[in-house]
């Protein structure tokens, strides 16, 4: 994982994870239990208002259990009339959804600035990317029910030869 | 599973919604096959993120790419709490979005999109201007080698 699909499963700012390591003396590693680990510490941190050291020691009690837990007390005071219960379940699941966004949508952007298409005509560039302009041309003339016809057909080809190879 | 039995459920379930991604540009012309389904949803309505989470939860929707079997909650909460949710359902893959990168949220989306008729159903697309803004500011490779197709596209329909 880099750095930044680490920042986007734990749900939380890429800076603050760096600058809260440092605080914490951490070494910030870029993975998917320190993402969880981290979006722990981000929602105690700076959704509830604990301290930063606070926050890090509840999330690593409230982690470390069994993960069929749906609940977890990760603290209380001694006369146990205030606790802070961490519901691990509704947790997961934010986790588990960012996560995935991370690894799929994610993925790594290319450096530097965009190439500007705009300079030359959007054929001329097609032409010179292999673009088969024929190709275009003739799914112009079908209308959108057809088109999106073919692409149900063509993409339930697709997931066929991929179950078949799978 | 497939794109139909998606976008049929989405409508007969009333979800405010535009597709966005690869089936917009499908339907605009271009020849790249998808195997998702992207949505931009009004994430505004309280109405329609219940709609659109029970829908999912009814698909028993679960985060792509992630090993089966852990806990997820498909549900509002849910919802609200990720802006973008890459799922696989057992009507197919979706991501939902509650806005687009270079467009904007639900309101722009549709500002920016057109109503067509296709696999049965009526549905919104995003327009060909916005999917070229939307694909340049995700900036990821993909995205970009997907523009000389589309740029192709939007000067041969002028």
């Amino acid at each position: 994982m880099t750095a930044h699909q680490t920042a986007v499963a734990a749900g939380a700012d890429l800076k603050w994870i760096v600058n809260s390591a440092a605080l914490l003396g951490r070494r910030v590693r870029y993975n998917r239990q320190q993402a969880r680990w981290w979006g722990l510490v981000w929602l105690l941190n700076e959704q509830l208002g604990l301290s930063l050291k606070s926050a890090a020691a509840i999330s690593t009690v409230a982690l470390r259990g069994d993960s069929s837990s749906t609940q977890v007390i990760a603290g209380a005071d001694p006369s146990g009339s205030a606790s802070l219960i961490v519901d691990l379940a509704r947790y997961e699941s934010i986790f588990l959804a960012n996560l995935s966004r991370a690894l799929v949508h994610e993925t790594p952007r290319r450096r530097g600035r965009p190439p500007r298409l705009g300079l030359k005509s959007g054929l001329t560039t097609a032409r010179h990317y292999g673009v088969d302009l024929g190709l275009i041309q003739s799914a112009i003339r079908r209308t959108p029910a057809e088109r999106l016809a073919l692409l149900e057909k063509n993409a339930a080809f697709v997931r066929d030869m991929r179950r078949r190879t799978a | 599973m497939s794109f139909a039995s998606m976008l049929s459920g989405l409508t007969k379930k009333k979800v405010r919604f535009v597709v966005v991604g690869g089936v917009a540009a499908a339907a605009h012309g271009s020849s790249r096959v998808t195997n998702d389904l992207d949505i931009c949803y009004d994430a505004e309505a309280v109405a329609n993120i219940a709609a659109l989470a029970s829908l999912l939860a009814g698909w028993h929707a679960y985060p792509r790419g992630i090993d089966k079997g852990l806990p997820f909650i498909m549900d509002g909460r849910t919802l609200r709490n990720a802006p973008i949710l890459t799922l696989t359902t057992s009507e197919g893959d979706i991501d939902v979005m509650d806005r687009i990168a270079g467009v904007g949220p639900y309101d722009a989306v549709r500002r920016h999109s057109e109503r067509i008729s296709a696999l049965g159903v009526r549905f919104r697309v995003l327009d060909l201007p916005s999917l070229i803004k939307a694909k340049r500011a995700a900036g990821r490779p993909r995205d970009f080698d997907h523009l000389p197709e589309l740029e192709a596209l939007l000067a041969l329909r002028k």
